[in-house]
Order: C-alpha cells, then sequence, then structure tokens
C-alpha cells in the first residue's frame, strides 16, 4: 500500500480525524487523551458497521487487531491494503517475529505503545499524540486530532561541536570528510548513541545526527540525555540519501514530487522505512556512472568534492556545521 | 517511597485489565483518588461507582483511563507491581505524591521523565539505589528502557 490515507471517525459525540502516511505510526502521549476511545469506536465500527451509529470515512479498510495472541501470525496474513490498529498490551509486537511478520506486508500498522519498539524502523516524524480540539465538555461534540510528538526535535542552537554519527556508512564518511576525522565520530548504530553521548567530555559541544525515516525507537532515550548535557544540539534529516537527492546533484525524473510526498511514491510492501526508498532511488539513479555510484558501504568523492559538496550541504539546516568546517 | 524496576519483568500486573474485573467502590471516594480523577481525566467523582467525565459525560469506573486505572490499582495495592507503562507523562507527579503516602513499587518500560518535579527520592529497583534529581534520573533509567 502506498499514499497519505485520511480518516474520520465519528459518533454523535465523539470525532477523531487525521492521516496516516507511513507504514508504520506510533500514538503515545498523556493518559486520558482518547487513545482507546478511538480504538473502541473503530472496533465498534468493524462488529456493526454503521448499524452502530457510528461512521468511518477511509479510503481503505481499519481494522482493530483482536485475535488471539497466539496465532497472531495467521491472522495478520489475511489482512492486504488496509490500516491496522493495534491497542497496547500486545507483547508481541515487540518481537523481532512481528517486525518479520510486516516487513513485506501491504498493509499500514498504529501502534499505541510507549515502549519503543527497537526492531521496528520507525521514523520521528510518524510518532503522535491525540488532542481535543475546540469545545471540550459533554455533551456537546468533542473533536479530536492527531499532533506529532517531535516536530521540535531539530537544531537548538549554532555550537561549535563534535559530531555523533549513527553508522559508519556513506553519511559518516561524508561527514567525516568536512569536519575533519578528529571531530566526526561514529556511535556504531542506533541503539550506541545514548552510550557514546553519555561519555562524550563534558567540555565539548556534540551534534548527534541520525536517520530521523528510522529513528522514532531510540529519539525519548536521546532527548532525555541531550536535555541533562549542557551543549548538544540534533538533527535528524530523513536521511543521507534524502539530502543527496533534495541537493540535485543527481538528476531523477520527478524527483521534487517524490520528496515533496514521498507517501505517495513509496510501496509498503516493498520499502519497510522510507530511507531504503531514498537510497533505491539513489543506487538506481547512478548504477551506470562509475564516478557518481552511490554505495552506502563506500562514498565516491563525487558527493564530498567542490560544488557537489556544498550543495548538499546548503540543504542542512544553518547552523550544524557552521563552526567546524 | 516510588520504587521502579525499568524494563521487561515477570510477573507484573497490567493495570487496565486488573482493574476492571477487581476494583472496589470504595477506593473511588479517597482523598486521593478522587484528585488523580480531576487532574488526569478532567472528570468528577459523584459518589457510588458514577463519575462525570467532561468528554464522555457519566461513566462507570471502567471507562476511566488506563493510565488512571493504573495508578488507582497501584495505591490501592501496593503489595502487587503494576506495569506503569500505561500511565503517560501526565501521571508521573501523581506516583511521586502516591510514594510520599505508601511504599509503591512500579514497572516501566519507557522513560518516563519525573521534569520539574525535584526534589524527589525514587528508588531504583534495578540498581537498588536511591535518585533525587532528574541528571540521576535520566542517567540510570536509560540504560533499562
Amino acid at each position: 500500500m502506498k499514499g497519505s490515507h485520511h480518516i474520520a471517525i465519528e459518533s454523535s459525540r465523539l470525532k477523531y480525524e487525521f492521516d496516516i502516511k507511513r507504514n508504520i505510526t506510533i500514538i503515545q502521549g498523556d493518559s486520558a487523551t482518547g487513545k482507546t476511545t478511538l480504538i473502541d469506536l473503530l472496533n465498534t465500527y468493524g462488529r456493526y458497521g454503521v448499524e452502530s451509529g457510528i461512521m468511518l470515512n477511509s479510503d481503505v479498510p481499519c481494522i482493530v487487531f483482536s485475535a488471539n495472541p497466539i496465532t497472531w501470525q495467521d491472522t495478520l496474513k489475511t489482512y492486504n491494503d488496509s490500516i491496522i490498529f493495534f491497542d497496547e498490551d500486545y507483547s508481541f509486537i515487540f518481537s523481532k517475529d512481528f517486525a518479520e511478520t510486516i516487513r513485506d506486508s501491504s498493509n499500514y500498522y498504529v501502534l499505541i505503545t510507549r515502549q519503543p519498539l527497537y526492531n521496528l524502523p520507525y521514523s520521528i516524524k510518524e510518532i503522535y499524540g491525540i488532542r481535543t480540539t475546540g469545545k471540550y465538555h459533554f455533551p456537546e461534540k468533542i473533536y479530536h486530532e492527531f499532533y506529532p510528538i517531535y516536530t521540535d526535535v531539530g537544531i537548538y542552537e549554532i555550537k561549535d561541536a563534535v559530531v555523533l554519527v549513527e553508522d559508519t556508512g556513506s553519511g559518516f564518511q561524508f561527514y567525516q570528510k568536512i569536519c575533519g576525522a578528529d571531530k566526526c565520530q561514529s556511535a556504531g548504530g542506533n541503539s550506541k548513541i545514548v552510550g557514546k553521548l553519555e561519555n562524550m567530555p563534558h567540555d565539548k559541544h556534540v551534534t548527534v545526527i541520525a536517520d530521523g525515516a528510522a529513528f522514532g525507537a531510540y529519539v525519548a532515550s536521546v532527548l532525555a540525555i541531550s536535555k541533562r548535557m549542557s551543549d548538544v544540539q540534533l538533527y535528524f534529516p530523513e536521511s543521507f540519501e534524502w539530502i543527496i537527492l533534495k541537493s540535485g546533484i543527481i538528476k531523477v525524473d520527478n524527483i521534487d514530487n517524490i520528496l515533496e510526498r514521498p507517501e505517495d511514491f513509496i510501496e509498503s510492501r516493498a520499502f519497510f522505512s522510507w530511507e531504503r526508498f531514498f537510497e533505491d532511488i539513489l543506487v538506481k539513479a547512478t548504477i551506470d556512472d562509475p564516478i557518481r555510484r552511490y554505495s552506502k558501504s563506500k562514498l565516491s568523492s563525487f558527493y564530498y568534492e567542490g560544488k557537489n559538496k556544498d550543495s548538499i550541504l546548503s540543504i542542512m539546516p544553518k547552523g550544524v556545521f557552521d563552526k567546524i568546517i | 517511597m516510588l520504587s521502579i524496576y525499568f524494563g521487561e519483568k515477570d510477573n507484573v500486573m497490567n493495570g487496565p485489565a486488573w482493574f476492571r474485573f477487581n476494583y472496589e467502590a470504595k477506593w473511588l471516594s479517597e482523598g486521593l483518588v478522587s484528585r488523580m480523577i480531576r487532574d488526569i481525566d478532567k472528570s468528577e467523582y459523584q459518589g457510588g461507582e458514577l463519575i462525570m467525565s467532561d468528554v464522555l459525560g457519566p461513566i462507570p469506573p471502567e471507562r476511566l483511563s488506563g493510565g488512571l486505572q493504573t495508578l488507582i490499582c497501584i495505591y490501592n495495592k501496593p503489595e502487587l507491581m503494576f506495569n506503569a507503562t500505561s500511565c503517560g507523562e501526565n501521571c508521573a507527579k501523581w506516583l511521586l505524591e502516591m510514594g510520599k503516602d505508601k511504599d509503591i513499587s512500579i514497572n516501566l518500560r519507557y522513560f518516563m521523565p519525573f521534569e520539574n518535579l525535584e526534589p524527589f527520592e525514587i528508588r531504583i529497583l534495578n540498581e537498588d539505589k536511591i535518585v533525587m534529581n532528574m541528571d540521576e534520573y535520566t542517567r540510570t533509567a536509560i540504560k533499562y528502557v
């Protein structure tokens, strides 16, 4: 499945309206915001349809998972091109088996949980809370909407910085070339950023760079520890490949539209996370050109020299590298 | 005192599920519980088993939020350990408040901030140590969630 899907579900007293645009969406936030009530509405509609007095507007089926937790894999395989909602308390959603099961699926998944899902590559941009809008006193109709919890994650301040990059791939190689090897370190993977960050010298300013498209499980911990440190700034672009494509140094048909609305082009069955999609575009667009050929494991000098380097840097928010290049 | 075990743990109770079939009506009239109902669910306890919700109108205790149900269980069954992951960040101050009144132990599987609630005393069961500020708390908690 691909595309953004607008969902509106309402009864005479309650209405929820939101958009789901990636294969994995997380709902969390404060208690008593209406998460369980949303599930109740969807579940009741699923069971009784319009006879329930609930109206659902969606271009794809919306299903609340309610099967036996023992046979969940079999149950999930019976759904296609649907949005499947999970209320909290299903422990299997944290397992590798769950990640493997939904990886090649045509469904989108909406998971209500505060516990990080380390086996799933979900975006920091698709972690939402629910809030009421307008009047909210019984018996008037109550309107609920989703809001992104981590919209403010970005550059906090301009500072002289040591750069901590999540991995050792092409992105790290780029940042190391432009910052100098002494100022750029790899954390060695998403799960090691917190530990590495915590052990940074206290007199150093640190910029953390990670692919936002798959950093959702880690963002809360990184934010928590960065608040305890004196000088940390965070930069979570969609992915390094997204930055390259955005810079325009590689010509790709229709790229402006693709980057404007990726959800309309990314098939969930083919790409578990958006960063894989952007990598795929870049690899295919450069495969026949030995100079430009893009590889995640080894970055061609084409990308970190001369005007191309400047074009890539121009995509990054002002402040990321101002004082260290 | 509030004690927290971070990360996955066996033999902890699911608050909303436990509450639904085991709560006692008299718990609702306790002063601290009434205040939590007002603060978290924006509702008023009316007596008996009736609660008036700003959003839902008159409701029974089974329709209180999962986070609030878990808090009520933690307060009234301190001999049990509940999974407080169903409690959102707006429950943090009430966990500390309950911990002033009695010894309670909870399981948390996400990083719940106790921002702007210092000074506090929280025992981290994973390391059997007491933390008293957000810096100590954060550096200890994130090792396990």
